[in-house]
């Protein structure tokens, strides 16, 4: 059994190796060049399994697909609209906000999704669709997430529901602006979403309404796309702001196609 | 990446213990070729398909850690760490996971490397004795569901270690216990496929390898000098048997044939004493294991014990002549109660018994091998438990 005087160095190798990976992912805040390999290596093959699940799946005809490119686009549209109708002005006034009224949605399919421990999916389009990092992804429903990493035929999308995502929100009523984060218990089903609203004297009700507030540029949400609703207000005794908890509009269980906003 | 380093690793781990160039090359390269296509497969269907599966209860088995754990059980510790990081590192970049490069690589190398030794050892100190599931050893089953468990929590514990938050408490308690249960549902089948691919390990296979030449030798010369019976019978069978024909059964196997044969015969001096004197004689003729290798038909009528003797004529015309001189010898001593039977008795029973002991453990490094703490203790155990002679 020579092989057992050559395992343990090997053994100890492989984990400095994995050790110092971990190093350099970390230090690169989760961007080092090992994942853009793997990204290059495994996004032609993850297109086609998911090409390949699509068509067994009966889920991917043509005409759903088109159906659903129209409604994203409409559903861009109106929230542009409504964001340049209402308060567009007084928004660019105290942000100095270019708000580009323009948006163009590339629809994409859902090709493969995270593990146990992680609330993103890659979709079936990528850079070469003119698609970027930190853009607004939805669906038909409202809001899905954001790009955060593309290679060249794929995008990867931190959905809403991470707990690494934290979308600001207005009120649809109100206006009263917060933050919401995930409960990174999304792909289990109907996990809520945390919002915490920034002033101490907002008020929130059961049923309320939720938009996106819009980041500065759009990036990496555009303004206006519904995000859900408020299902219960948790605010605790002494504490400074209101908390509650929202249920998303998406499902994000059964995410088929979606459609990334993308400014022209 | 290790996949270029991981293919001589593997095809050399395969074959353990064997003499080399017993495994066809082509058979070789077959399974250096299809390990790292399995996983590359494996780390595809998980993310486009497993995934996305909405089971109930909302998790997914793991067929990445399910591959590697399985491959480990049937390979060496060198194969499944290899295997285990390449699996986990492909898993970690490939595009929708968000964790750091480097924590499944690095949970599924020490899985897999603590899957491969622990059926080593656990195997090397059972014999293979155990009963098989699905066509595959129970312990190997044992040792790959505990290892895919371990795997699914040591998963969740670097998460919790680098402060991921996607991993929480309440994330774990959700899908941690899932988890398992669908990874423990897949593992027999997985095993059964693996094994079926890349050449089942069969207990035969695993265990006769391991007698290093001199060894055979070894034992040969010891069951010869230890004075028993079967000096010129079983050291020709023992031959026969490591020959090139080295898959059938192993010594192990084999040689609880020569005890049973020799008890046998102890009972039936046992019977003849108790029926008449004249049988004492017959008891040292009884001795000789040959007689029942021999003819069937003899022991047969001594086990009869009253039945009509077999006259010493008869007995002189039997085919081998050795028994008949150490026969005569027996039957010309005086005194029948002081024959050296009962020392002959339990030294005999030791002959056959030692190179048993001898016979499973494996190459001339078995005494420094069996200092091994794992081994020891699996040994004991099973000693405890009754499972090994």
């Amino acid at each position: 059994m020579h092989d057992q005087r050559r395992t343990r160095p090997v053994l100890i190798a492989l984990l400095i190796v994995a050790i110092a990976l971990i190093t350099i992912d970390f230090r690169d805040g989760g961007n080092s060049s090992a994942r853009s390999l793997g990204g290059r290596i495994f996004g032609p093959f993850e297109h086609l399994g998911g090409d390949v699940t699509g068509w067994f799946g009966g889920g991917g005809s043509a005409e759903i697909t088109a159906l659903q490119r129209q409604n994203d686009e409409l559903r861009a549209e109106l929230a542009s609209s409504q964001t340049a109708g209402q308060d567009a002005a007084q928004l660019a006034g105290l942000f100095h906000l270019s708000i580009n009224h323009g948006y163009r949605v590339v629809a994409a399919t859902v090709i493969a999704a995270g593990g146990d421990y992680s609330d993103t999916v890659t979709i079936g389009a990528g850079s070469s669709d003119g698609i970027a990092a930190n853009e607004t992804v939805l669906n038909g429903d409202g809001l899905v997430g954001a790009v955060i990493s593309v290679t060249r035929s794929t995008a990867t999308v931190q959905l809403a529901t991470d707990a690494g995502a934290t979308v600001g929100i207005a009120a649809a009523g109100s206006g009263q602006i917060g933050a919401l984060t995930g409960t990174a218990d999304s792909m289990t089903g109907t996990a809520p979403l945390k919002l915490t609203m920034f002033s101490a004297t907002a008020t929130l009700k059961p049923g309320e309404q939720l938009v996106t507030f819009g980041s500065v540029g759009g990036r990496p949400y555009v303004p206006g796309v519904p995000v859900g609703r408020v299902t219960a207000v948790t605010t605790k005794p002494g504490s400074l702001t209101p908390t509650a908890l929202v249920k998303p509009f998406a499902d994000f269980t059964g995410l088929g196609v979606v459609g990334v906003v993308v400014s022209k | 990446m290790s996949r270029s380093g991981r293919g001589g690793g593997r095809g050399r781990s395969w074959g353990r213990g064997r003499p080399p160039g017993e495994r066809s090359a082509a058979r070789k390269a077959v399974i250096v070729a299809a390990l790292p296509l399995a996983l590359f497969a494996a780390v595809i269907a998980q993310l486009t398909v497993v995934n996305r599966l909405s089971l109930p209860g909302g998790d997914a088995p793991d067929l990445v850690l399910l591959l590697v754990t399985a491959v480990a059980v049937l390979a060496s510790p060198l194969t499944g760490a290899l295997a285990g990081f390449a699996g986990g590192l492909a898993l970690d970049v490939a595009p929708p996971q968000a964790h750091y490069a480097g924590e499944y690589a690095l949970v599924f190398c020490l899985a897999g490397y603590a899957a491969a030794r622990a059926s080593a050892a656990a195997r090397e100190a059972s014999a293979d004795r155990s009963p098989h599931i699905f066509q595959v050893p129970r312990t190997e089953l044992t040792v790959m569901a505990a290892a895919a468990a371990a795997g699914e929590a040591g998963k969740a514990a670097i998460g919790l270690l680098l402060s991921d938050p996607n991993v929480t408490g309440p994330a774990i308690r959700h899908a941690l216990p899932g988890a398992v249960l669908y990874d423990l549902l897949l593992t027999p089948v997985t095993l059964w496929l693996v094994s079926l691919l890349a050449g089942r390990p069969a207990p035969d296979v695993a265990q006769a390898p391991a007698f290093a030449p001199a060894v055979r030798l070894g034992a040969v010369f010891r069951l010869a000098s230890a004075g028993a019976v079967p000096v010129l019978f079983a050291p020709r069978k023992r031959l026969a048997g490591s020959g090139p024909d080295h898959q059938g059964p192993s010594w192990a196997r084999r040689e609880p044939k020569l005890r049973l044969s020799d008890a046998r015969s102890r009972s039936v001096g046992g019977t003849n004493r108790t029926v008449s004197g004249i049988a004492q004689p017959l008891l040292a003729g009884g001795r000789a294991s040959k007689l029942n290798f021999a003819s069937h038909g003899r022991a047969q009528s001594l086990r009869g014990g009253t039945a009509s003797r077999p006259s010493m004529a008869r007995l002189a015309k039997s085919p081998s002549k050795g028994w008949l001189r150490r026969d005569r010898a027996t039957w010309s001593a005086p005194a029948r109660r002081k024959t050296p039977s009962r020392g002959w008795l339990r030294s005999s029973r030791r002959s056959v018994a030692r190179p048993n002991r001898y016979a499973s453990a494996p190459t001339g490094k078995w005494l420094r091998r069996s200092r091994h703490p794992w081994r020891r203790r699996g040994k004991r155990f099973l000693a405890l438990v009754g499972g090994r002679r």
